[in-house]
């Protein structure tokens, strides 16, 4: 193991959040519970968002969906939170698989369209009834598209040592 | 313990044979299948619920509830692959009791869907335009909704740590 991984993977903080110290039990199950609720709002109420953009719902007031965005960000920060906690109590899992640099990079895609997709809605004026520009439709699609691939990897990445047994090298 | 006559049957489906024989990808697939499922329930039921409840209050409830068939998609999807996984590993969902709490709150939410549709509340909410609030009846209703799926969700992330401690 990587000596920089080991001082994460073998401190107290890191048994802690994988349940290895008294009384730590209900920490792991309490952090992957926080990150799949958290994942539920953000990406299904991005997902809402993106399909009013593309004309589902014509008639739900689209600057009235932005007042849902501040909701969707708060669960995107519970799951960089509890993200972090999971990769502070497993970073030589998470670091050398592949998938989860695939992850990390859809995540930064997916609060990048989240973010643009939630100011097209903002700023769309009142009363309009559809989002006229192609560029947001686009930008919807891209967004769908993006959880996708980001639940995908996020699964994917509980099946780290079979996809090793697949014959899957892993980096590092 | 003795396998019990509706576990024999089940392990002597076809379905089961196929789970079991394609589970290395089938699996994982429709765990991912679940939990875009799930989020997309979360994503359009949530959000109704929430505008019930009284955030986004300018929206119109007829205009929220057409995200409604989304949602709808999203828990027969979870439906479907939450078969797959039970004719695939029946002992390990039945004998849990993670899986026995979110069989109870998916009850509940299913009977509170009977009581929004099947009285006059869904009726009620419907003439209501955009800015009003919803009337008690309904907030509860919604409020109920929320906290089903939600308890569906965590007993659902929870069933691995409530394994039986054996294997048919």
């Amino acid at each position: 193991m990587d000596s920089f991984l080991a001082f994460f993977e073998n401190s107290t903080f890191a048994g802690w959040i994988r349940g290895e110290l008294d009384g730590s039990t209900l920490v792991f199950p309490v952090v992957v519970t926080l990150h799949t609720i958290g994942m539920g709002f953000v990406a299904g109420g991005s997902a809402a968002i993106d399909l009013r953009l593309l004309g589902v719902a014509r008639k739900l007031p689209l600057e009235l969906m932005g007042r849902f965005l501040p909701l969707l960000w708060l669960a995107f920060v519970v799951n960089a939170v509890s993200g972090i906690l999971l990769l502070i109590a497993y970073p030589t899992k998470a670091l050398t698989n592949p998938v989860f640099y695939f992850k990390v990079c859809m995540i930064a895609l997916a609060a990048w369209l989240l973010h643009r997709t939630g100011d097209a809605a903002m700023r769309a004026p009142e009363g309009e009834q559809e989002a006229e520009v192609a560029n947001t439709k686009m930008l919807a699609i891209a967004s769908l598209g993006c959880w996708i691939a980001l639940i995908t990897a996020g699964r994917l990445l509980a099946y780290t040592r079979r996809w090793e047994m697949l014959g899957i090298p892993s980096v590092g | 313990m003795e396998i019990e006559p509706w576990e024999a049957f089940i392990r002597s489906t076809a379905l089961h044979t196929l789970v079991r024989h394609y589970e290395p990808w089938l699996w994982p697939l429709c765990e991912t299948l679940h939990y875009l499922g799930l989020s997309l329930l979360l994503g359009t039921v949530g959000l109704f619920d929430l505008r019930v409840l009284g955030v986004a209050r300018g929206i119109p409830f007829q205009a929220i509830h057409r995200l409604i068939p989304w949602g709808i998609g999203g828990y027969v999807l979870n439906i479907i692959t939450g078969i797959v996984f039970f004719f695939g590993h029946p002992d390990q969902y039945f004998y849990n009791n993670a899986f026995r709490f979110k069989a109870l709150f998916m009850a509940i939410a299913g009977l509170n869907v009977v009581a929004f549709y099947g009285t006059s509340a869904f009726r009620e909410l419907a003439t209501l335009k955009g800015g009003m609030e919803a009337p008690m009846r309904a907030k509860i209703i919604a409020g109920t909704s929320l906290a089903m799926w939600v308890s569906v969700l965590i007993c659902g992330r929870l069933l691995t740590f409530f394994r039986p401690p054996f294997f048919h």
